[in-house]
């Protein structure tokens, strides 16, 4: 056991217990880690945005004299846009706010939607169908069977427009199935995922802080 | 059915759920300090990815996306680590980006590992990885549109300077990684949706061939776009990072670079096997306890 000599490391120690001891019960040494994380994690990401977006693409742009006229005006009107975000403060005209929520929502609806119908739909609709090449091996070919059968039963659990008789009862059950199974392979991975960060923190207090850990 | 196991079921219902942190945190605790051999193997999707790159031209370069923030370190990070060792392992040119702010200091810590790694133990420049001729770190920037449809065109013109500073034009790697025309595979390393991003913009628009490391808790989400081919591969939690980092130390050991580095995700799976076999006995003594406690009822 090498205890570790860094301030830091020791800092990081005691907070992550901190944050554990919530396991017991909650604490004010809970609470003050808590928010010590939300306030830096905070005060990070703005002081990134500051240094990294907004002084080099817009105030170093701006007092430039290199930077053509026709440059500076778009550049001051799209801050200006920006800066509306800020009028939810101010009740008498914060519905300017609608403004930059309406341009962020157009562009990012018109670059997403058409692109996101071709990667997501129909790439995914292809994947389901059945050719020759599927069955280039009986595994595959097995595996293409189910996929089918699975995503058009759990599409048909889905169907609620009519009542579930004749096909669509046997069918509709299938999709449960699939449903469930797909369920439990979330939570098994879920199990794995929690586990996971918590032998992250393990590794840190076993390893670098304490030294049990080579 | 005595009154003593009627007792201990009712029991085992009501038992506090801070002893049932107690023992997971002991199960998980031991077989780190006393591991058991488990040596992970690997799954399709995680061989897709490792075989794609090891066989990738040398002309084409890895980019490594890094997309998740130090809540899901423990997870993601060992796949970034593998992929860089592996990158550089065979010689491959390394572009990393951050599509998070929070993903930077991660991204940087593991370039600086990594790096340390092959250049303590260079014999001579050509063993060396040299920023900015092997690897470039081009930082964040946003909104991740830009980014992703930028990429497609002139990346120096997304990332005017570096992580660092420098001009990305004056670099000599940036001569030929102008684009995604010049990527072999890029690859997200992420916690949320940002893959499918990844997906819409760069491979829709530009065709750019992508893989995914993610966390667990995503993976299910993820597996269609594998088997649609749009991602070559994936890595799926740190059982994915574990796998990923078995091949590339036989790839560095058939190079002979035997060098015993630290695998932080394959030390890791004896606690995460151990904690799963106790979370099934949770899961069957808890069920045998509620079906045996109703039907005293009944």
């Amino acid at each position: 056991m090498t205890l570790s000599t860094d301030p830091w490391i020791w800092i990081a120690a005691i907070l992550t217990l901190a944050i554990f001891s919530f396991l017991y019960r909650e604490n004010p040494f809970y609470r003050f880690a808590e928010h010590l994380y939300v306030g830096i994690a905070n005060g990070y990401a703005i002081t990134f945005y500051w240094h990294r977006i907004l002084v080099p693409s817009l105030f170093d742009r701006v007092g430039s004299s290199s930077t053509p006229l026709s440059t500076k005006i778009w550049l001051i009107a799209i801050a200006i846009i920006g800066a509306l975000y800020f009028t939810r403060f101010i009740p008498r005209i914060s519905w300017l706010v609608r403004i930059p929520i309406a341009i962020v929502l157009g562009y990012a609806s018109g670059a997403s939607i058409p692109r996101a119908v071709s990667g997501e739909i129909i790439r995914q609709m292809k994947a389901t169908i059945i050719t020759r090449a599927s069955f280039a091996n009986w595994q595959s070919g097995l595996w293409a069977v189910i996929i089918l059968i699975g995503v058009i039963a759990t599409i048909s659990y889905f169907f609620f427009s009519t009542e579930r008789r004749g096909l669509l009862k046997p069918l509709s059950y299938a999709g449960i199935i699939f449903i469930m199974i797909g369920f439990g392979a979330s939570f098994g991975y879920t199990v794995m995922a929690r586990i996971s960060l918590f032998i992250g923190r393990l590794q840190f207090l076993l390893g670098d802080w304490l030294g049990f850990i080579k | 059915m005595s009154s003593t196991h009627e007792n201990i079921f009712l029991r085992l219902q009501r038992i506090d759920r801070r002893w049932i942190y107690l023992v997971l945190w002991l199960v998980i605790m031991v077989p780190l300090i006393f591991p058991f051999r488990i040596q992970p193997r690997a799954s399709t999707p995680v061989a897709q990815l490792f075989n794609y790159i090891d066989t990738m031209p040398e002309n084409k370069a890895l980019v490594i996306s890094v997309d998740f923030t130090p809540d899901t370190r423990a997870e993601l990070q060992p796949m970034v680590i593998a992929l860089l060792r592996h990158a550089f392992t065979i010689k491959r040119r390394v572009g990393i980006l951050a599509m998070q702010v929070y993903g930077l200091g991660l991204a940087e810590e593991a370039i600086q590992q990594v790096t340390n790694e092959f250049n303590s133990r260079a014999q001579t420049h050509e063993d060396s990885v040299i920023y900015g001729e092997d690897f470039v770190f081009w930082g964040w920037t946003t909104p991740l549109l830009t980014v992703m449809l930028g990429m497609g065109e002139r990346i120096t013109r997304v990332f005017p300077v570096d992580y660092y500073g420098n001009p990305t034009e004056s670099l000599p790697i940036m001569r030929d990684l102008k684009n995604y025309d010049d990527v072999g595979i890029l690859v997200s390393i992420a916690a949320s949706a940002m893959p499918r991003s990844w997906i819409n913009f760069a491979q829709v628009q530009f065709g750019v061939n992508l893989s995914c490391g993610i966390t667990a808790v995503s993976a299910a989400d993820f597996y269609p776009y594998v088997n649609s081919g749009q991602f070559i591969g994936m890595l799926a939690g740190m059982k994915g990072a574990a796998e990923y980092e078995q091949l590339v130390e036989k790839r560095m050991k058939n190079k002979g670079m035997d060098w015993g580095l630290r695998n932080t995700g394959t030390e890791a799976m004896s606690s995460q096997t151990a904690a799963h076999l106790a979370i099934m006995v949770f899961i069957v003594v808890g069920n045998i306890a509620y079906f045996a406690s109703r039907r005293r009822k009944k």
